[in-house]
């Protein structure tokens, strides 16, 4: 089943901003990364999502359901963590989480003490005294506390230290494992890389590509460092496959996809001190997308 | 009914500050009447010398101020603009908060729809006016007792309190609408506070001027003031109705385009 769906999503408002024919699906039970530099629509789409702003055309179908018609229905079982916090100043923690799990028909005050427990959060503070990595807990916990079956996270680990990013993750892919989907928006690769299984990459308000993170990372390309003995002869790696060539002296790099056995023969032309084949960083991969649209 | 006791818990201390604000009103506004009334001075004639602007600006007009009730019927002018501008800040900011604070994303992503956000505000809001209201009503009747010469009629000041109610009503409903409507939820308040201070000196052009007696059907100050009040013992129908049609729409109109647009994120 599909528990997100957006069908031609498009929102503009003046002109500048917006997103125009966001198309994706994002199945039962898989951690869906949404990924795009800062302004690339990923709030509005999610917001847009949420029925807080109203779609321009197209459609967003939650759990098989109109997001803005069913909207309140929908919300029964999604738990949201907005990329900047705000919450009413003067209310201690523990009232805020309990007035979040009123809005909800269950008991949640177990799940609230858990939640708050695993991470560290001070249920009796005031929201006001908290620094922003606490804020972001209290957050999680309020995104978490009704366990609902989508989890829509935005911008989700700034503010947290990486201690409590590896907790939030450890706390999110068990979460997973009882069956829950979970929509990652965020600008930094690696943390989609570490978490989610497919991935929707979305450039100016566009969506650019859906891949599955797997994909992305074979897509063939090895990234090759080699130190020569002698300066490289000019011209010597100009062959097809071969992108984002670096002589640095007698360090050489550069990104392959093609027949790794034509590279090996080209390379044992050469006299070499070191090689290096590795995997390249989502981020090189990533940065192919968005120069192709320049 | 969550999001109800919320309000009423976020209102509370606004409340109480303006209910020690009715009472300092109230109490030091009656307190001058007795030191009208023992001076043995009319005040009745010292006001008729005043050019008639200031006493249009101080809201004597036609009462007798040698009476307890007269003396608190000019006073009732400010008690209604003080009910005016907290029923104002009230809508306006009841439904603005959640943009303005940007807790809108926090609410939003409940599962509660926007009519019920709005019902379970527009409630606490209207119990917060009423309850403003008795403060007024409790506090004016024990000070007019306190004052008054055998003889008097405490039963007008049940009529102004009601005439009071509506007109908070209106301004209640103004709040709202222009916090609901608007694109700039942050600006509701002030937008409200400048509408409320043009209507409010409208009502005193309209006692200075005779030819645009029209007018007063366009300031909700003119619709029940204690010289008419006190001088029909009954509240005017057509101001009533009035009242209940713009009331009616306005609040429609709040529902309408709170469902309708984005929220200010």
């Amino acid at each position: 089943m599909n528990v997100i769906e957006l069908n031609n999503l498009t929102k503009t408002y003046g002109k500048a901003r917006g997103i125009s024919n966001i198309s994706f699906t994002v199945e039962e039970g898989e951690i869906f990364g949404f990924i795009g530099p800062n302004g690339a629509g990923k709030s509005t789409t999610i917001r847009t999502m949420l029925s807080l702003i109203y779609p321009t055309s197209g459609s967003a179908t939650i759990f098989g359901k109109d997001s803005v018609k069913f909207a309140p229905e929908i919300k029964k079982e999604i738990g949201y963590l907005p990329s900047e916090v705000f919450y009413y100043d003067n209310m201690k923690v523990k009232d805020l989480l309990k007035y979040s799990g009123s809005f909800y028909k269950k008991d949640c005050s177990q799940r609230i003490k858990q939640l708050a427990e695993l991470l560290d959060l001070d249920l009796n503070k005031k929201i006001d005294d908290l620094s922003f990595g606490n804020k972001k807990k209290v957050g999680i916990v309020q995104g978490l506390l009704h366990e609902p079956k989508l989890i829509i996270l935005d911008e989700p680990t700034s503010g947290l230290d990486p201690l409590m990013q590896q907790k939030f993750f450890d706390l999110l892919k068990e979460e997973n494992k009882k069956g829950t989907t979970i929509l990652f928006s965020s600008h930094i690769l690696s943390e989609v890389q570490k978490m989610c299984d497919r991935v929707a990459i979305i450039k100016e308000g566009e969506l650019v590509k859906v891949e599955k993170i797997s994909t992305l990372k074979e897509n063939n390309h090895k990234r090759f460092k080699l130190e020569t003995k002698a300066p490289m002869p000019q011209g010597f790696l100009q062959i097809a496959g071969v992108q984002n060539l670096e002589i640095d002296g007698l360090h050489v790099s550069f990104l392959y996809s093609g027949n790794i056995n034509l590279m090996l023969q080209k390379l044992a032309q050469l006299e070499l001190l070191n090689l290096w084949i590795e995997e390249p960083d989502l981020e090189e991969i990533f940065m192919h997308y968005y120069e192709k649209g320049n | 009914m969550n999001l109800f006791w919320r309000e009423m818990k976020a209102n509370r201390k606004s409340l109480i500050i303006w209910g020690i604000g009715l009472l300092f009103m109230v109490v030091a506004g009656m307190a001058k009447y007795e030191g009208y009334s023992s001076s043995g001075q009319s005040i009745n004639e010292l006001i008729s010398q005043m050019p008639k602007s200031l006493q249009a600006i101080i809201g004597t007009g036609d009462l007798d101020l040698s009476t307890a009730i007269g003396f608190y019927g000019m006073l009732f002018y400010y008690l209604l603009l003080m009910a005016a501008i907290h029923a104002l800040m009230l809508g306006a900011n009841i439904i603005a908060k959640e943009e303005r604070d940007k807790t809108a994303e926090f609410l939003m992503a409940k599962p509660i729809s926007r009519t019920r956000i709005i019902s379970s505000k527009l409630l606490a809001a209207l119990v917060n006016v009423v309850i403003f209201n008795l403060v007024t009503l409790v506090l004016s009747l024990a000070m007019v007792s306190h004052y008054q010469q055998t003889g008097e009629q405490l039963d007008d000041i049940y009529l102004l309190m009601a005439g009071m109610f509506l007109v908070q009503l209106i301004f209640l409903a103004v709040g709202a609408v222009i916090a609901a409507v608007g694109k700039r939820p942050k600006r509701a308040a002030a937008l409200g506070t400048v509408l409320l201070l043009l209507t409010y000196l409208l009502s005193i052009a309209v006692d200075l001027n005779e030819k645009i007696e029209w007018l007063q059907y366009v300031t909700p100050f003119k619709y029940f003031e204690a010289k008419r009040v006190l001088a029909d013992g009954t509240l005017e129908t057509t101001f009533v109705a009035i009242t209940i049609v713009v009331v009616t729409i306005l609040i429609a109109i709040t529902y309408h385009f709170y469902q309708k647009r984005d929220l200010q994120i």
